[in-house]
């Protein structure tokens, strides 16, 4: 019964006479940081993506504006429903996930070479990025559960095995990038829940190991894992100038984007990469590129001090979560955030992988800006919570 | 818990800074660099053919010029930046569209691939229904694109093909190898004759310019050129275009005689004819020939194939310059020349004629069986008399110094003639030291008395081009001038509308060299061959004795080990040369027919055509018959 009563008891809190409360632990930094970016970003998307369709400049930004509200809603919901309830129904969450990954395989289109999109409508809508916000809440709270029994070596190997799940499934998309967040979500839970050091150790050799077996053994022994186009541009970032016309073009091209951006960028008009289609997928996973052709270094730098500061408001709210099951929720949803960025960023600038992720809040994208608007929102009820909690 | 939340805050602080850096490497520091990338990225040199000069005859008859012609051209780098999928997809369409198969599409950007940013020709002269379908579904077809060509015309139909020569697409080894003379990957570039000689002076200077694309190769801007297109010069050949039809007509005429006469492997052919006095060549057939239209264009491999096939006979080779035979009984003249300079005969000396002469125990046949009587050298040249040319034979071999083979390279043999288009062959002028160093075995290295014997009637290992025969009738013509055979007179420019063209560089021939004969001693000579075309016992006599105009020559006949499909053993070559006026030589001809028997009958008759021609006879005016001689 107590089970049942809880629930009502925070709605009640909520809706009821402590709204003041509420609403003076909102993490307000965190807030203004992330409209910060997000109207920056819109800004960005609007200047990149002009030219794209024939007709009606404002065709991306006015999409992206509508993610952006559903998004903003998301947020709130997350902030204000308790995260101790999402923790109840965790089963029910991994359940959901799995079912979403597996629907791709009948329902999704490939795209290029990739299926990792259903069309509900007139809208993409891709389960591996809501997948990542309820594979974090599902494994925090499992680990949770097992706060006593997070030392030992079967909780480790059980929270990597219901990781693995979802990873093998995205990864047969094939969907590399978020096979890796959902992969750094999972270390990330395991390392808040505080596994012991030597089990992280144990965890990164065996990471070590299948990747070695991924590009090595397997391939020697006539199982392909990776196609040839994953492996071409996973090792393609080592050696750019290995095939210019191949796999390394739209990297290359996206260096000399960035590159030639200068200090202070060469305005809308005049980014030519951007323009003239040189640069692939300049809205969404290399969006980072556009912004640096156009606005140059002081641009570029802008936006990741804008990053800097979520990130730091992220990391003091996992210091003052009320628990072991939002600390890593926390944890994870700060370091995956983190692991994007520098991944997507990286990518564009030659010293990461092409993978195909998105950039957070601005490239375009519905599922993912509003899966990480309801990220942000879950730090806010954590940190909400974390205040309350410290003040009784 | 602090610690790892300090140890996810160093990640964090650690990964900004790298990014910083990264970012300010790339944008500030190096930032020039990708600037000047970009913009080289968007633009894209163009070249643009210019307008090929044309190839005239001597008398400004048109024999090659350029048609316009639509064609399409695919963008290799515009084709890389699609996925496999749609690449594919383009390639089959645009290939449905343009009756090219896909599969030679693929094999052709193959073959570029290291050149992406060079256009690849898939069609020429596309019809404009399909140009305008390509055009208005531009979409459809990522990095194809329309353009206009000039294809080489033939004015005056297939004629002088080997002469005239062809375009092709520049190979990898020649941009290579020209670079340095503004040739670039996808010129065309003339590979042979006329074409490949004078290809600096026909090609002009192409335009060079830039212009704006977009990723996908799609022009974005007006044409800008830094340097516009210069048309080529015309080249001006010293080729008649009515007697070098002539001159392939009387090659088929001659195959055909031979033919009739039995002859069955008479299959090929070369006729030079040529200004004595200047070295200007007016016609230089070959046959077999070929139709030079299947080099304008795409070039489909089929017609090439069809080309090498051994059946095709090799008609892209220029027997005239660079096929080699033995010279028979067309060769007595250098060595009464040589024999009577080295005083080794005296002009009215008699020596026996007879059916056959023993050297050292091996049997040396003369042509005419019967032959029993003395003769002097006129005659002997006139009767063509083997056995007279054996004793002679035998008194070079007496000679240590070889002073034949002296004189036959005095004459131009076993060298280029310098002829102006080739490749040009040298032949072959034996020698016992050329014996020693060619053969293997003891034996065969020793220069012996047949050796000498063979020699002396142009037989055994010596062997000739027909344009080196014609020369020699040309100094024997003009008293011992050796010219320097040439195809072209000039390279002009066209003048302005009515007025005469403009020359810019005359061909500037060597001056004759003088082989510095004793005039008596080349009298002799002319008057055997005067005789040989005009006393009754003279080899052609039959043929010429009646033109009306003085044609003094000589025949041959030489054997030739060949082989041909299904038979390989001695075939006859028939030969004659000669020149005319008698007293004031304007024209030498030489005609050659392959495996076509004896040279009277063959080649005399061809040679005869080509006079009728150039002295405009009416070849009903006189009668001509042909005579079984040697």
């Amino acid at each position: 019964m107590a089970t049942r009563a809880l629930p009502q008891a925070t709605t009640r809190s909520v809706l009821g006479t402590e709204v003041g409360a509420f609403l003076r632990h909102v993490d307000y930094l965190l807030l203004l940081a992330v409209g910060g970016v997000i109207a920056y970003g819109l800004w960005v998307l609007n200047a990149v993506t002009r030219h794209d369709i024939p007709g009606d400049p404002g065709y991306y930004l006015f999409r992206q504006e509508i993610y952006v509200a559903v998004g903003a809603v998301a947020l709130a919901v997350m902030a204000v429903i308790d995260p101790e309830l999402l923790r109840r129904y965790k089963r029910a969450l991994y359940g959901l996930m799995i079912f979403l990954l597996l629907i791709v395989f009948p329902l999704a289109d490939r795209v290029r070479g990739s299926k990792r999109w259903i069309t509900v409508g007139s809208f993409n809508f891709q389960p591996s990025e809501i997948g990542k916000v309820l594979l974090i809440l599902f494994l925090a709270g499992f680990i949770a559960d097992r706060a006593r029994r997070v030392g030992e070596w079967r909780t480790m190997w059980a929270v990597v095995g219901l990781a693995a799940v979802p990873i093998v499934l995205v990864f047969q998309e094939p969907d590399f990038g978020s096979a890796m967040l959902y992969g750094s979500a999972a270390v990330a839970v395991l390392f808040f829940a505080g596994a012991p050091w030597k089990q992280l150790a144990a965890l990164v050799a065996t990471v070590a190991v299948v990747a070695v077996g991924i590009f090595w053994f397997l391939p020697s022994a006539g199982v392909d894992v990776l196609d040839q186009y994953q492996k071409d541009r996973l090792v393609g970032f080592l050696h750019p100038d290995v095939d210019p016309g191949g796999s390394t073009y739209n990297v290359n091209q996206s260096i000399t984007a960035v590159g030639s951006g200068g200090y202070d960028g060469r305005g809308v008009a005049g980014a030519t990469q951007t323009n003239l289609d040189f640069l692939p997928e300049h809205n969404t996973d290399f969006i980072f590129s556009s912004l640096a052709e156009q606005r140059g270094f002081l641009g570029a730098a802008t936006l990741l001090l804008l990053y800097g500061l979520i990130a730091w408001r992220g990391i003091k709210i996992i210091a003052v979560a009320p628990s072991l099951f939002t600390a890593a929720a926390a944890g994870a949803i700060v370091f995956t955030f983190l692991v994007q960025i520098f991944v997507n960023v990286g990518m564009t600038i030659g010293i990461a992988p092409v993978t195909g992720i998105p950039l957070p809040f601005v490239s375009f994208g519905g599922s993912s800006m509003i899966t990480t608007l309801a990220m942000v929102g879950l730090l806010e009820a954590i940190h909400i919570r974390g205040r309350l909690a410290a003040q009784k | 818990m602090a610690l790892r939340i300090a140890v996810v805050g160093v990640f964090a602080v650690t990964i900004f800074c790298v990014l910083f850096f990264r970012l300010w490497a790339l944008q500030v520091i190096s930032g020039q660099r990708y600037l000047d990338e970009a913009r080289n990225n968007q633009v894209r040199t163009f070249r643009a053919p210019a307008q090929r000069g044309s190839i005239i005859d001597r008398n400004g008859k048109v024999l090659v010029s350029n048609v316009p012609s639509t064609v399409a051209q695919l963008w290799p780098a515009a084709l890389n930046d699609l996925s496999a999928d749609e690449r594919t997809q383009t390639l089959r369409r645009v290939g449905r569209l343009l009756d090219v198969p896909y599969r030679q599409i693929e094999k052709e950007l193959k073959a570029r691939k290291n050149d992406l940013l060079t256009p690849v020709t898939i069609k020429t002269d596309v019809p404009n229904a399909k140009v305008n379908y390509l055009l208005e579904h531009q979409n459809d077809f990522p990095g194809v694109q329309v353009s206009q060509a000039s294809l080489r015309h033939y004015d005056d139909g297939a004629i002088a093909s080997q002469l005239l020569g062809y375009l092709s697409e520049i190979s990898p080894q020649q941009v290579e190898a020209r670079a340095k003379d503004g040739y670039a990957p996808g010129d065309r570039i003339g590979q042979s004759g006329v074409e490949g000689a004078y290809d600096t002076y026909l090609r002009g200077q192409p335009g060079i310019g830039r212009v704006y694309v977009d990723a996908l190769g799609r022009v974005k801007s007006a044409r800008e050129y830094e340097q516009l297109p210069e048309a080529g010069d015309n080249v001006r050949l010293t080729i008649d275009a009515d007697l070098q039809r002539t001159a392939e007509e009387a090659l088929d005429y001659g195959i055909r005689i031979a033919h009739e006469d039995g002859r069955w492997a008479a299959d090929g052919g070369a006729l030079v004819a040529m200004d004595p006095n200047t070295g200007e060549i007016l016609a230089l057939a070959s046959n077999p020939s070929f139709d030079p239209r299947i080099y304008t264009g795409r070039v489909q491999q089929k017609n090439l194939n069809q080309l090498a096939k051994s059946s095709a006979n090799h008609p892209t080779l220029d027997r005239a310059v660079a096929g080699v035979y033995p010279p028979g009984s067309t060769f007595k003249p250098v060595t009464a020349l040589a024999a009577l300079e080295s005083g080794l005969v005296a002009p009215d000396e008699l020596i026996q004629c007879t059916g056959k002469e023993v050297v050292d125990g091996q049997v040396f046949k003369n042509w005419d069986p019967y032959a029993n009587e003395p003769m002097t050298m006129t005659t002997a040249l006139a009767a063509s008399c083997d056995t007279y040319f054996y004793q002679l034979g035998l008194r070079f071999y007496e000679r240590k110094d070889s002073p034949l083979q002296s004189w036959a390279r005095d004459m131009g043999f076993g060298a280029k003639t310098g002829v102006d288009v080739g490749p040009e062959e040298r032949g072959l002028v034996p020698t016992p030291s050329w014996r020693r160093r060619y053969f293997k075995t003891e034996i065969d290295k020793i220069w012996t008395s047949g050796d000498s014997v063979q020699l002396a009637i142009g037989q055994g290992d010596v062997l000739v081009t027909p344009l080196q025969m014609a020369r020699l009738y040309g100094m024997i013509a003009t008293g011992g001038k050796l010219v320097e055979p040439h195809v072209v007179k000039s390279v002009e420019e066209p003048g302005n509308e009515g007025q005469a063209p403009v020359v810019l560089r005359p061909y500037a021939p060597k001056p004759p060299k003088d082989v510095q004969l004793d005039q008596s001693a080349v009298r002799v000579v002319q008057e055997g061959l005067y005789q040989a075309t005009h006393e009754s016992y003279g080899t052609s006599s039959g043929i010429f004795g009646s033109f009306p105009i003085e044609i003094a020559g000589k025949t041959g006949t030489a054997e030739k080990y060949v082989r041909l499909p299904g038979y390989s053993g001695l075939q006859d070559q028939a030969w004659w040369c000669g020149y005319g006026p008698y007293a004031s030589p304007k024209l030498v001809v030489c005609a050659l027919i392959e495996n076509g028997g004896h040279g009277g009958i063959a080649a005399a008759p061809a040679a005869l055509r080509v006079f009728e021609k150039y002295f405009k006879v009416d070849p009903d005016s006189y009668s001509a018959s042909v005579k079984n001689s040697d």
